[in-house]
């Protein structure tokens, strides 16, 4: 019966797979019926929640957001992206076993996974808890200041404020050491990130960053990616590095993908 | 839960180019262009991160036994879509289709798991590109 039932939900993910992959917006739920095919709430309609003092409550748990695969797939229809060529042919030797992200290190910042995140808003500070690859958090700053000399590091320093409803978050003092994508788009350590964080309804927000890399690309570009809410959703505990033993297998160069 | 899962799976799909449920890029690690089918018995099941994993002894036509290493997705996103660490245990007969290791070693991306009785499960592969079950 447990298998029945969870065959059923594995049909139904399936299914809904391939519909939403022709981009149709999710139909409001059913109540149970079909076999179970179509239980689970709608993703919720209405407008951005706010908080006490006004401002646009980013809080709940959220899927997306950023790139995963390719970070070309942000760009404006048209606009390709500005790598110079010298790093366009480090990207091209590079092999997805070296990827960060598949050796458990953090995405580093605009970079994504397929992992549902959190975001905590306080007066001072925003977190987002990451459930996936790693199981790590951002904190940014509200109304803070960037050091002078920050020391390298996977997420940088991030400070953030509003612009009306939206937050925005700037980001220095990051390392080198991500790939901003599974095909391994890289950057320096001169990686300058401003993030435009937009609830535009209840069950959606939009991402837009502007990646400034003077070092690897020769002007700053514009991507956009929209995070949806998981409504009653918990995250997880995940731990990539519990038995991550066969990244040494992967054998394809990173383009590939 | 289920189908908001199943939409943002799908989003997911779209904004990764395919590898939904991976930490890593499918193709670089799996040839989608070689499908296998294995059928033997569980050996062992690791309910563990990045990618749950089990092992299947399959014997050849000679009576030679291999061990496959089989991957699925990590064991949240098989929770999420409804799967439990006991759906499969060792002992249990299965026939597995699946995408091969281009590096040519014994371990497969695992897109259907039957049971000897037919029914099936672990379809939450962490192949994107893999298509999903058919419909029984």
């Amino acid at each position: 019966m447990m298998r029945t039932t969870t065959l059923a939900l594995a049909l139904a993910v399936g299914a809904l797979v391939v519909a939403s992959a022709q981009q149709t917006p999710p139909a409001p739920t059913s109540p149970a019926g079909a076999g179970g095919l179509n239980r689970g709430p709608a993703i919720p309609q209405g407008p951005a929640p706010r908080l006490p003092n006004g401002k646009v409550d980013f809080g709940g748990v959220w899927q997306g957001g950023g790139p995963v695969g390719d970070i070309r797939m942000g760009l404006a229809k048209g606009e390709t992206i500005p790598i110079r060529p010298e790093w366009q042919a480090i990207m091209d030797k590079r092999m997805s076993k070296e990827d960060p992200e598949a050796n458990c290190l953090p995405t580093g910042v605009p970079r994504r996974d397929p992992y549902p995140w959190r975001i905590l808003q306080t007066d001072t500070h925003t977190s987002f808890l990451f459930e996936g690859n790693i199981h790590s958090y951002r904190q940014i700053f509200m109304n803070g200041k960037h050091p002078d000399d920050p020391d390298p590091t996977w997420y940088g320093h991030s400070i953030g404020r509003w612009e009306g409803d939206t937050l925005v978050v700037d980001t220095v003092g990051f390392n080198d050491r991500t790939w901003f994508d599974f095909i391994g788009h890289p950057h320096s350590d001169k990686l300058h990130t401003i993030e435009r964080y937009t609830r535009t309804n209840l069950g959606t927000m939009t991402i837009e960053t502007t990646v400034e890399d003077p070092v690897v690309y020769t002007r700053p570009f514009k991507i956009t990616f929209t995070a949806r809410l998981r409504p009653g959703e918990e995250l997880m505990e995940y731990i990539c590095n519990e038995n991550n033993n066969w990244v040494g297998n992967i054998t394809g160069p990173a383009k590939d993908f | 839960m289920t189908r908001i899962h199943a939409a943002i799976v799908g989003l997911a799909l779209l904004a990764s180019g395919g590898a939904a449920a991976a930490h890593h890029s499918f193709a670089a690690e799996y040839d989608a262009n070689k499908p296998v089918t294995l059928k033997g018995t569980v050996t062992k099941v690791e309910w563990m991160n990045p990618h749950a994993r089990f092992y299947v002894d399959v014997k050849d036509e000679k009576g030679v036994v291999t061990n496959w290493n089989l991957e699925l997705a990590s064991p949240n996103v098989l929770t999420r879509n409804g799967w439990k660490r006991n759906s499969l245990t060792i002992g249990d007969e299965v026939t597995i289709e699946g995408s091969a290791a281009k590096d040519g070693s014994k371990m497969a991306n695992a897109r259907v798991v039957k049971l000897a009785d037919g029914r099936q499960v672990f379809a939450g592969s962490s192949g994107g590109d893999a298509p999903p079950p058919a419909r029984p």
